[in-house]
């Protein structure tokens, strides 16, 4: 009686229990040897081209792809370093790699000598690979502007060509940014800007744009995303984004400031990775001139650094090794300040955004009222002298170069420490913007008043 | 295991004994102490208020239930823990439990298939049942195209095609009407004693019970109360419980006084303790008392003449008042109010005729000694 | 529990069969082989959450951590939006469900049959896919938003943050409150509100003298139970990329923090309890409304009052507004899924069927996941539940009541504190011989899937079985079936029905499963649909294939819908829960 019951309900069972055998089946468990696996924070576009192309050109081969933003996937690393699951590290950010190097969880590779000829050392002064052969650089980017042709058409604006003409009184609430905290492009971007226009002047003009931005965005892609569809007008984007839309025909346009850097994005092996040998040859592939041409389809739109293959690359593709870059990105200041950048963008911008806008607007406003004052001939110079201290208020930056660089350190190491000087420089900004706003506001009052 | 023999030649029918047979359910005990054998080919009933253990016995029987404690033995051999699928046993629930995603044939066929009859004899069988129990031309009809007592011929035709050694019958027309289970009952009897099959009958219709029964055992509280035949428990109740339950009665409260040639004379209770009447019963048939006991008389209502207040008083002679007149013809039923406030319920044939037979008239109450029931007084007040 | 012979004295038994009146061997080893499965899937994997919330290394219960839950800034503003957004759906799904619900179930009118039909209709849409579709709707370049601009000058963007991932839900959610309060006001016997009129109510006065309160246990039950779904729900925010919220949160613990991270255990431990409260609140209401569907008896159906001319059409474009905003994301889905370029347009301003080649010619991994993970589920999860099913109903065994909460537990927890209990429990565990995880295989879908929606094929087999007399089972073993056959040729065919109904919701409500899956996924290649559609979502361009899988979602679904429906026999309310 009992066999009959667990007999016939095993009976029942089983096609269950078959299917569960097919969901597992495909897992590597059965083909350990021949698969590699891929943990990156690309797009879909990006690793699906690559899938495809790798398992064509290794026969027998699979690769498996794990995808999770930069900072999930440090988080999967490091809680598997006693048994890697994935054989291959594929991401933007360097400051991702580096930290995983001086962890302990890359391993070193060497090209094969073939590939590395054909790849230059150093794109616009910036070294394409680790010195230690930890990671590699398989494709390079440059920062610039996208902007939606149809929203400057509706909305009446000029288009862009360089960062100060983000600071154009029109684009107030059209512009779009992600925070350079969450995305690892947009912190590059940023200390382009102060690398390029120096400490002072640089967040000046970040905190400007910061007036005229209509959001700021967790994800780097929802800048692109934002603009594309139209719901903001102009975004600092990575070159790809903006190349992609284009080719893809969107009504977008991108343009690289003189005022920019050139950086490559990476690849590397896990130490202790379950399949080394696929790791390997996914590297190889990638760097390879089938594998690099693939950067040139239009929906990844990413430049290669083959420098041979710019023979090839589709109209529109600027080629980076011959661009002059107009800063000399210097990467250990970029390393040794990141928490001090990323933190204070994110006090004194992104979570002071709604009392810096109101700052600017203001400041606009008030300009136009005494425009208009001066227009009708009437004498504004003390209320200009009211203004400037609105806008120097506005653009205030507190922390100097200097202290920047000795509360780095401090600030990595002690929590304490750093959040006490994160609500300092809060406070600091919101006085700050708050102070600006009513100075303008006093401006526009008195410019309107008769 | 007797699937060979009820397929081969026709069945013999069976004893089945039940032995010390507990069954309790949470706190209540449905059936405990119960031990009777119930002879071959006997139509047999256990008959009970609802709650009184006859289905709780059956399915014990049937092997749908196990007992907690006790046996169950079929022609001597145990078969207390044999699942109801190798019992060899046809059975008819009170709601007939037809399949209803199979037509009537599929029905009918269905415990032939399980005994792997081959196809030409499970037809012929299945269409043998189906012209016994009158259904023929039926067979495709599924059971909710059927009225109630189609169905009820159907799961009857389901229970005999197998040739089972043991038919059990729960209650199998309670859900027809009135019209309906008398013309079933006459066929149900026929049809047993055509087939001889040992059958065990559930109800709790006194009627039905004595009219199909060989014996009956009556339950109550789980208990076996009394078991006979119908005639048995008619004329000798074992007690005021089986008294009223079969046939019903009037019970009056008395004292045995004394014995008076063949006679046990019983004085009746007053209201005020004293006594108003005495009724003489066969002292042949109560051996058991003696002067001094307490007793409860029984008399049926058909036992009661009507007679007029007229005459001396004397013996099994009781006065009292009309009450409440039914006349149906037949039959007259009416109540009689003894002057302590007692009411007794008279059945008369034919009502006589030279007395006034209004409400509020003064009338006596005739009893033959024979019809004197004399019975222990229920144990408790 | 209590086995054996009842202690009275009673007449020597044959050895065995006093415990076995009591308990069935076969149904003994069924029951302990569906506790050990749900053992270790249910009750394991919430214990192995609620341990690392609550419990001390040293094996001390502790609410030191719940307690830092409550200090932590972003933690009690996760809560408070988690709470203020479930209260908006219910708010705004009440006001968009209850007119409805009182038109359609107390008038007659033109097409208030395809009212009722459409109504239904968000369901089959993913919150998270609508709200994808929503923000080309409402958002700030959406094609109401750019008309409403175009037209007034006024500039709403209703998509912003947690406003927008309370419309999305709203719109979803609605017919939840709409079914359950139609469903009790048909079910209001007419004779007591002709009752109230005669002892003088009229109007609004009887509307909430005698109707309200009669209504009110229904309305509250499917308003709790719409509560829960919003705050479960983590697919919504996720594409409108609202991240203070208790689901995204423990998510982001466990993945970005890391497995052992306290915090994420703890934020889960909250969510159960707010889930367990209004599910239970839910079912204590519900079973307290009996008495309103109690009094059956000779039920006075008259046909609801006809509305013809102006009442007809205001009815009619009451309607029509409301299924219309909540028709809106499907419209916006279809429509996206076939638009190559829509930017600042009402419309989009050039089409292509590349989305669609893309997920059936180039990418077709994720539905065929889909499809295998949610019918392995639904088909494990049938005959667990059908199994259990029986048992409770039919079983002789002690225990039934643990094994009946157990099995409905999954009902109040949400779907991400399943993941994280998987992950935490299975992680740990390899594929015997090899390396792999249990959790980085398919078969880890199958299981989570199975077993949170496996309340919903129990309550089906349930109510198929309720209808199969036992007497029909005694009956076939009598006739000599034993008890496998009997229930192979006499249960199961009068089950099947409604048992793969409940098969079907399974297999729909898996096929749109976000919060688990994303809580499990880790290879793309392993991804189901639902989680494909977050991923493409995640790329600029990739909205558009997100939305043609939307699509394929929603067809699913429908169809699904449309089968369970055809096979209950009954209408719509195997929705409900």
């Amino acid at each position: 009686m009992i066999a009959d019951t667990v007999r016939s309900l095993a009976r029942l069972l089983l096609p269950g229990l078959l299917l569960i055998a097919v969901t597992v089946a495909p897992s590597p468990t059965f083909a350990q040897t021949q698969q590699v696996v891929v943990l990156t924070s690309f797009p879909k576009e990006l690793f699906d081209a690559y899938k495809a192309g790798f398992e064509r050109a290794h026969a027998g081969w699979r690769m498996e792809v794990v995808p999770k933003p930069t900072s999930a996937a440090i988080t999967h690393v490091r809680e598997r370093a006693a048994r890697p699951d994935v054989d291959v590290f594929w991401a933007s950010a360097v400051d991702a790699f580096i930290f995983l190097k001086s962890n302990n969880m890359l391993e070193r590779y060497t090209l094969p000598a073939d590939l590395r000829r054909g790849i230059p050392d150093q794109v616009a002064g910036f070294p394409v690979n680790d010195a230690d052969g930890f990671f590699h650089g398989f494709a390079v980017s440059g920062y610039g502007i996208m902007w939606n042709r149809t929203y400057l058409t509706r909305y009446r604006l000029p288009a862009p060509k360089e960062w100060e003409d983000l600071i154009r009184p029109e684009y107030l609430g059209h512009l779009v940014i992600s925070a350079p905290s969450r995305s690892g492009t947009t912190h590059l971007t940023v200390e382009t800007i102060l690398q390029g226009y120096g400490w002072q002047r640089g967040w000046e003009l970040l905190l400007r744009m910061g007036g005229s931005m209509g959001a700021i965005t967790e994800r780097s892609f929802g800048v692109p995303e934002a603009v594309i569809a139209g719901q903001y007008g102009i975004g600092i984007v990575i070159d790809f984004f903006g190349l992609s839309a284009i080719a893809s025909g969107q009504p977008v346009d991108f343009v690289y400031p003189s005022v920019t850097s050139i950086v490559p994005a990476n690849v590397a092996i896990i130490r202790n990775a379950p399949n080394p040998e696929g790791a390997r040859r996914f590297i190889n592939y990638l760097l390879s001139d089938d594998g690099q041409r693939l950067l040139f389809r239009p929906e990844i739109a990413r430049l290669p650094v083959r420098t041979a293959l710019y023979r090839e690359a589709p109209r529109g593709m600027p080629n980076p090794f011959t661009m002059k870059a107009g800063v000399q990105f210097n990467a250990d200041l970029s390393a040794s300040r990141y928490q001090v950048t990323n933190r204070m963008f994110d006090q004194i911008i992104t979570f002071r955004h709604a009392e810096l806008r109101r700052a600017w607007e203001a400041i606009y406003r008030a300009e136009r009222a005494v425009e208009a004052a001066r227009a009708a001939g009437r004498d504004m110079t003390e209320t200009e002298r009211m203004l400037t201290q609105a806008r120097a208020s506005a653009s205030y930056v507190h922390v100097s170069e200097r202290m920047a660089a000795e509360v780095s350190g401090v600030m990595e190491r002690d929590a304490a420490y750093r959040s006490a000087k994160e609500r300092e420089w809060g406070e600091v900004a919101r006085a700050s913007y708050v102070r600006a706003a009513q100075l303008a506001a006093a401006a526009e009052e008195a410019a309107r008043r008769r | 295991m007797n699937v060979t023999a009820a397929r081969t030649g026709g069945p013999s029918p069976l004893e089945v004994e039940l032995r010390d047979l507990h069954r309790r359910f949470g706190d209540t005990a449905a059936v405990r102490d119960l031990t009777l054998t119930i002879g071959p080919g006997e139509f047999f009933t256990f008959l009970g208020p609802s709650g009184c253990g006859k289905t709780t016995t059956l399915r014990m029987i049937a092997g749908l239930l196990l007992p907690d404690a006790g046996e169950i033995l079929f022609d001597g051999r145990p078969v207390t823990t044999t699942p109801p699928w190798r019992r060899d046993i046809g059975m008819v629930f009170q709601n007939y439990a037809l399949w209803p995603h199979m037509t009537v044939f599929e029905n009918v066929g269905f415990g032939l298939v399980e005994r792997r009859v081959p196809r030409d004899e499970l037809r012929r069988r299945v269409d043998d049942a189906l012209r016994l129990v009158g259904l023929e031309g039926l067979e495709h009809r599924l059971p909710s195209q059927l009225s109630g007592g189609q169905q009820q011929r159907v799961a009857l035709a389901r229970a005999i095609v197998v040739r089972p050694r043991l038919l059990l019958l729960d209650e199998p027309l309670s859900n027809l009407d009135a019209r309906l289970r008398v013309q079933m009952r006459a066929e149900l009897v026929t049809l047993q004693r055509h087939l001889g099959i040992t059958t065990i009958y559930v109800t709790h219709d006194q009627e039905e019970a004595l009219m199909l029964s060989t014996r009956i055992a009556v339950l109550h509280q789980g208990r076996l109360v009394q078991l006979g035949t119908p005639r048995d428990l008619y004329e000798h109740p074992a007690d005021v419980f089986v008294a009223d339950f079969l046939g019903g009665a009037n019970f009056l409260p008395g004292t045995v006084r004394g014995r008076t040639g063949d006679a046990l004379v019983v004085a009746l209770d007053a209201g005020n303790g004293v006594a108003t009447a005495e009724l003489h019963a066969s002292a042949s048939r109560h051996t058991e008392f003696e002067a001094g006991d307490r007793v409860t008389v029984c008399v049926r209502p058909e036992a009661l003449e009507l007679v007029p207040d007229r005459g001396p008083a004397g013996p099994n002679l009781l006065r009292g008042r009309l009450r409440l007149v039914n006349y149906l013809g037949a039959v007259m039923s009416s109540e009689v109010e003894l002057p302590e406030g007692r009411v007794l319920r008279v059945q008369v044939v034919r009502p006589p005729t030279d007395m006034p037979l209004v409400e509020g008239a003064p009338v006596a109450l005739r009893v033959a000694p024979e019809a004197v029931l004399l019975l222990r007084p229920p144990a408790s007040p | 529990m209590r086995i054996g012979i009842p202690g009275q004295a009673v007449a020597p038994a044959p050895p065995g069969v006093g415990w076995r009146a009591v308990i069935d061997p076969g149904h003994a080893v069924l029951g302990l082989l569906l506790l050990a499965i749900l053992a270790v899937f249910v009750v394991w994997p919430i214990a192995a959450v609620l341990g690392a919330a609550l419990v001390e290394p040293d094996g001390g219960v502790t609410l030191a951590h719940l307690a830092r839950f409550f200090e932590n800034p972003l933690y009690i503003e996760s809560l408070a939006n988690s709470l203020r957004a479930g209260a908006w759906v219910v708010a705004i799904g009440t006001v968009l469900a209850l007119p409805l619900a009182f038109l359609v179930a107390r008038y007659d009118f033109r097409g208030r049959t395809l009212v009722t039909t459409l109504s239904t209709l968000p369901l089959v849409l993913p919150p998270f896919v609508g709200a994808i579709a929503l923000t080309q709707v409402f958002g700030r370049a959406g094609t109401l938003t750019l008309l409403v601009q175009d037209l007034f000058g006024i500039h709403v963007n209703l998509m912003d943050g947690l406003r927008g991932v309370i419309v999305a839900q709203a719109l979803h959610f609605f017919p939840f409150i709409f079914l359950t309060v139609a469903a009790a006001l048909m079910n209001v016997d007419r004779s007591l509100e002709e009752m109230g009129q005669t002892m003088g109510a009229h109007g609004w006065r009887l509307l909430r003298r005698v109707i309200f309160p009669l209504v009110l246990p229904a309305y509250a039950a499917g308003a709790l139970l719409t509560f829960v779904k919003a705050v479960d729900d983590i697919g919504t925010p996720f594409i409108l990329n609202v991240k203070n919220m208790l689901g995204p949160q423990a998510y982001l613990r466990i993945t970005t923090v890391g497995r052992d991270d306290v915090d994420g255990y703890v934020i889960c431990v909250v969510m159960v309890a707010i889930s367990i409260a209004c599910v239970g609140a839910s079912n204590w209401i519900v079973a307290r409304r009996e008495y309103a569907t109690l009094q059956t008896g000779a039920r006075a159906s008259g046909l609801p009052t006809r509305l013809v001319g102006w009442g007809a059409i205001g009815a009619l474009s009451l309607c029509v507004l409301v299924l219309g905003a909540s028709l809106l994301p499907h419209l916006a889905v279809i429509v996206m899924s076939f638009s190559r370029v829509w930017s600042l347009t009402y419309l989009p301003s050039a089409y292509t069927l590349g989305h669609y080649a893309e997920i059936f010619l180039r990418a077709p991994r994720f539905i065929v996941n889909t499809l295998t993970y949610s019918i392995a589920a639904a088909l494990l999860g049938v005959v667990i539940a059908a199994a259990t099913a029986y048992l409770l109903q039919r079983g002789r065994v002690p225990g039934k009541a643990v094994l009946d909460a157990v099995a409905m537990m999954p009902i109040a927890l949400p779907g991400v504190v399943i993941g994280v209990g998987f992950l935490r429990v299975f992680y740990p565990m390899t594929l015997p011989g090899t390396e792999t995880s249990l959790a980085s295989t398919g078969a880890i879908f199958v299981l989570a899937y199975m077993v949170r929606r496996l309340p919903y094929a129990l309550r089906a087999s349930h109510a198929a079985l309720h209808q199969v007399h036992g007497t029909l089972e005694d009956a076939a073993a009598v006739a000599g079936a034993p008890r496998t056959r009997a229930f192979r040729r006499v249960v199961l065919p009068l089950i099947l029905g409604g048992v793969t109904a409940g098969g079907v919701l399974i297999f729909i409500t898996s096929a749109v499963e976000f919060s688990t899956t994303i809580t499990l996924v880790s290879r793309i290649e392993q991804s189901p649909l639902s989680y494909a559609i977050y991923i493409y979502s995640q790329s600029p361009l990739g909205r558009g294939a997100a939305a043609a899988l939307g699509v394929v979602a929603i067809v699913i679904v429908a169809v699904g819908t449309y089968l369970a429906n055809r096979l209950s026999g009954r209408s719509r309310m195997a929705f409900t829960l």
